[in-house]
């Protein structure tokens, strides 16, 4: 079969796919956005459309911005820096070199492209960084602009030529025509990356970003070209938007439209998809309406922009900050019930020979002055389990997260299957085979069951990124095809099938425990290393956790548990290890270890009652 | 030489306003994990509520600079600038921390921003006042400069550069001597053994994110007549306070105080010196420092203090 044919049949597939999601809320959007394209033909009272043009421009900005706000929670306020830079740019390289528009606007967002990916190392530390460094990046370009006349034509501004745009005399209305169709597009990109596997990992991120890397998530990638993103479309709206203008005003892209930005799409809602374009559009009307009122009531109301947009703002936070349109959009959208999908029965890998998976040599970890791993060797074959135990402070997790990669090593080496990984980091550990569960935080509580073990399928996806989901490739779609398989068996795996489309949030703290386990199998590892599973579980409890790790042990990984719970502790392991003082100071069967005087003495210290 | 004592005392006293901001936006980082997009505007509103008080709308007047007319303004000037941060700390930062929202608390902030600058511009509509002097520096030297080893150096920037490191010296001996410092301290450490022990961790929190806007007021009011003011005025200073505070990620008081004065002298020497006929010049002097510590944080993230937490 020729590539061609493939491809018209996964386009066929697709079609049949989107008609059965055919939902009320899409006939809803395309609706509304026959209704938009007509609007500058109505010549309506007050209406002006260039103004039109500039608020649809300005929705295709709030559109990819909402991306980072909303799943990925980055709230940033130099949406209209990344405007002004494409803005400036495209000016500059029609007005001084004479470069059609739409080159120009390219290059436009080029530039807020480099930007974004110049400012945004910030998506390392804590969201509210990715605020501050766009603030100050808000303020730089205008400060910029201001002390710098030569790039930014002074008082007057930088006078743009007309230009043609797509073959047609740049007119308003062309302009508008223009923008709505970007925004549209725009949106339906937004809406496949919301659905996909990029959506998905930054809403993980945002929910518990430690217990996302610790599924081999990506953060600095993920979070990084989500911005730089959202940057180049602001940029290219720029871009375009400032030709509409005709002259580049400085004054234009000042802090407050950055501002103004966010607050239309936590007007609107960051929720949904379309939320950001609504709430510029209802801006607009504020605009629209806020106009004639002054005159009327003689007023300088224009000055009192911003503090109109503050209150709306404050106003839509103090309602939960949900935004209008996803608080609309429940009162259509009934939720639907989880469907149960039936499934074969998770293929079993058959236990691979018993040769070392896993080996650390001489590992050693202090915290200030504090020893807390000191000469940790260990070796793990494929499938056997392997309990870590010890009285508290006795390194265990510690030793742990030195194996998985979130903390570096002192000094001592990890190796996996003969190779030195000791100098990958967390998310590169779980993409080469070594995933860990962690002791708090087991799931993120916004996702269903399914999604919180699809979260786990980041190492695995090779098709996920940006651009392929946002383009909706076949092979995209394949694989999250795909990947809902895989997350389904390993739900299968522990038994939770059955409520793999329930809310995190209405299952029972032994089923979190389950799907956190689900997660990490999700990711394929060789070794499973798992940080205290049954803390306070009760005896049934427990009973369900072992039968789903004696499961994954049987599909050829090495488990290593490090546990309180003795009781697990017979149940499951091959071999106990026991940890004193960041060493192991014993090893063996759980009978042997129990007998063992330097475990009691371990435990209880030297002087026995 | 003389340009170099010159950049030096001017920058000294710019940076003594701009490092009493960052140490603002210093603590407050250190209490409450937030940054206070509103700091600058806060001070701001407090600023030209003196000066309504003090002169009116009118662009330029020394009426009532002398008289007990001024103390009356500073006060009321100072009751609005702590009250406001209060509110705005009670009202758009607290509930939004306490249910764990990023983005409540920083769109929250930059709304009092805007709409602070918004008030501001809607009542002294023209582009630049001046402020009325309440200290008689123009008397002092020739017409206010003063000669120093050559160069020509206002003498209001002894006054200013002196005031901002007394008060700055104030507050690390506040926060380092006196109990209630201490108290603050111990909430930054940790919130949750801070309360264990009895400190009123939110009264605490909410006076110092007010206060410390009180504290950057005094410096900022006594620069204020040296040059112009507008809309802009509180909004710039509290920018150059979170650079600085930024540059040092968010140090102890004396450290980020220390990092103001620094950019205040890196400022002025862009804009002034010459190295071998070739300047940057005063459009460099702003827009440089940001872009500086822009990058710095995003190439240079630091571990500690700005990372996410396990």
């Amino acid at each position: 079969m020729s590539a061609l044919s493939q491809t018209a049949v996964e386009l066929r597939r697709a079609a049949v796919e989107a008609r059965s999601r055919w939902s009320s809320s899409a006939w809803l959007s395309l609706g509304a956005l026959v209704v938009a394209a007509v609007v500058p033909f109505l010549s309506l009272p007050g209406v002006r459309v260039d103004a039109l043009a500039n608020t649809a421009y300005l929705a295709l900005a709030a559109t990819a911005l909402g991306l980072i706000v909303g799943p990925g929670g980055l709230p940033s306020l130099g949406t209209g820096a990344f405007m002004a830079i494409g803005a400036f740019t495209s000016g500059l390289l029609v007005a001084r070199s004479g470069w059609p528009l739409e080159p120009a606007a390219l290059a436009g967002a080029a530039a807020a492209l480099v930007a974004g990916l110049l400012t945004g190392g910030v998506v390392r530390l804590r969201p509210a960084f990715v605020a501050v460094s766009t603030w100050l990046l808000a303020w730089l370009v205008w400060l910029f602009l201001l002390a710098f006349p030569s790039v930014s034509g002074g008082a007057q501004g930088l006078i743009l030529p007309p230009k043609s745009l797509l073959g047609m005399n740049a007119t308003p209305t062309v302009h508008f025509e223009v923008a709505l169709g970007l925004t549209a597009l725009i949106a339906l990109a937004v809406y496949a990356l919301r659905r996909g596997a990029p959506g998905l990992e930054l809403s993980a991120l945002r929910q518990a970003p430690a217990l996302a890397v610790s599924l081999g998530v990506r953060l600095e990638r993920r979070r990084l070209a989500a911005l730089a993103f959202s940057a180049a479309v602001a940029g290219l709206a720029g871009g375009l938007s400032v030709q509409l203008q005709a002259v580049a005003d400085p004054n234009a892209y000042d802090p407050f439209l950055s501002f103004k930005l966010l607050v239309a799409v936590l007007l609107g809602g960051a929720a949904a998809t379309l939320g950001p374009a609504v709430g510029v559009a209802l801006l607009g009307l504020i605009g629209l309406v806020s106009g004639p009122l002054a005159r009327l009531l003689q007023l300088p109301l224009e000055r009192f922009d911003a503090a109109v947009a503050a209150l709306l703002l404050v106003f839509v936070l103090a309602f939960g900050g949900e935004g209008l349109l996803p608080w609309a959009l429940r009162y259509v959208r009934r939720p639907k019930p989880w469907t149960r999908r039936a499934v074969a029965a998770p293929a079993r890998t058959a236990p691979g020979p018993n040769d070392p998976v896993l080996a650390a040599h001489g590992l050693r970890k202090a915290f200030g002055g504090v020893v807390a791993v000191d000469g940790f060797e260990l070796e793990l074959r494929r499938g056997e389990t392997a309990a870590l135990i010890g009285p508290n402070g006795s390194g265990k997790t510690t030793a742990l997260r030195l194996i998985a990669g979130a903390i570096p090593p002192d000094a001592g080496g990890i190796e996996l299957d003969g190779a030195d990984v000791t100098a990958a980091g967390a998310a590169d550990r779980v993409a080469l085979g070594i995933a860990r569960t962690l002791q708090t935080m087991s799931a993120f509580p916004e996702l269903t069951a399914l999604q919180n073990v699809l979260v786990g399928r980041a190492p695995r996806r090779h098709a996920g990124g940006l651009v392929r989901t946002g383009l909706a490739t076949p092979r995209a779609r394949r694989e999250l095809q795909a990947s809902a398989t895989a997350a389904f068996e390993a739900l299968a795996l522990v038994g939770l099938d059955q409520v793999a489309g329930a809310p995190t949030l209405e299952l029972t703290t032994s089923q979190r425990r389950l799907v956190a386990l689900a997660a990490a199998i999700a990711t394929e590892p060789q070794v499973l290393l798992v940080d205290e599973l049954a803390a306070g579980a009760g005896p049934d409890e427990l009973e369900t956790l072992a039968e789903a790790v004696e499961r994954i042990r049987e599909r050829g990984v090495a488990v290593l548990v490090v546990e309180h719970n003795l009781r697990l502790v017979r149940r499951v392991a091959d071999r106990v290890l026991v940890l004193r003082a960041g060493a192991i100071v014993a090893e063996g069967s759980a009978a042997e270890v129990a007998a063992s005087s330097v475990v009691q003495e371990a435990y209880l210290g030297k002087a026995r009652l | 030489m003389t340009i170099a004592l010159q950049v030096v005392i001017s920058g000294l006293a710019a940076g003594g306003v701009y490092g009493l901001f960052a140490v603002g936006h210093s603590l407050v980082y250190r209490l409450t994990g937030i940054v206070n997009f509103a700091f600058g505007d806060l001070v701001g509103l407090g600023v030209f509520t003196t000066l309504l008080v003090l002169a009116g709308t009118s662009p330029v007047s020394q009426s009532g600079a002398h008289e007990p007319r001024f103390l009356l303004a500073l006060v009321v000037g100072l009751v609005v600038c702590v009250a406001a941060g209060a509110l705005t700390y009670v009202g758009l930062v607290q509930p939004y921390l306490s249910r764990g929202s990023t983005i409540g608390w920083v769109a929250g902030t930059a709304a009092v921003a805007f709409a602070i600058r918004a008030a501001i511009g809607a009542v002294f509509q023209r582009s630049s006042y001046v402020f009325p002097d309440p200290l008689p520096f123009h008397d002092v030297g020739t017409a206010g400069f003063v000669h120093v080893g050559g160069a020509q150096v206002q003498a209001r920037a002894f006054f200013v550069a002196g005031l901002a490191i007394a008060l700055a010296l104030g507050s690390a001996w506040f926060l380092d001597r006196t109990r209630h410092g201490q108290a603050l301290r111990a909430v930054a450490d940790d919130q949750e053994g801070a309360r264990f022990v009895g400190v009123p961790v939110d009264l605490a929190i909410t006076l110092a994110f007010a206060g410390v806007g009180a504290v950057a007021m005094v410096a900022a009011l006594a620069a204020a007549p040296g040059e112009a003011v507008n809309a802009n005025t509180g909004t710039l200073l509290g920018l150059q306070g979170l650079v600085a505070a930024l540059a040092v990620r968010f140090g102890p008081p004396l450290r980020a105080f220390a990092a103001g004065l620094v950019l205040g002298v890196v400022e002025a020497a862009i804009a002034n010196v010459h190295l071998g006929g070739w300047q940057l010049g005063p459009s460099y002097s702003q827009v440089l420092p940001i872009a500086f510590v822009l990058l710095l944080i995003s190439l240079r993230p630091s571990q500690g203090a700005l990372e996410e937490r396990e």
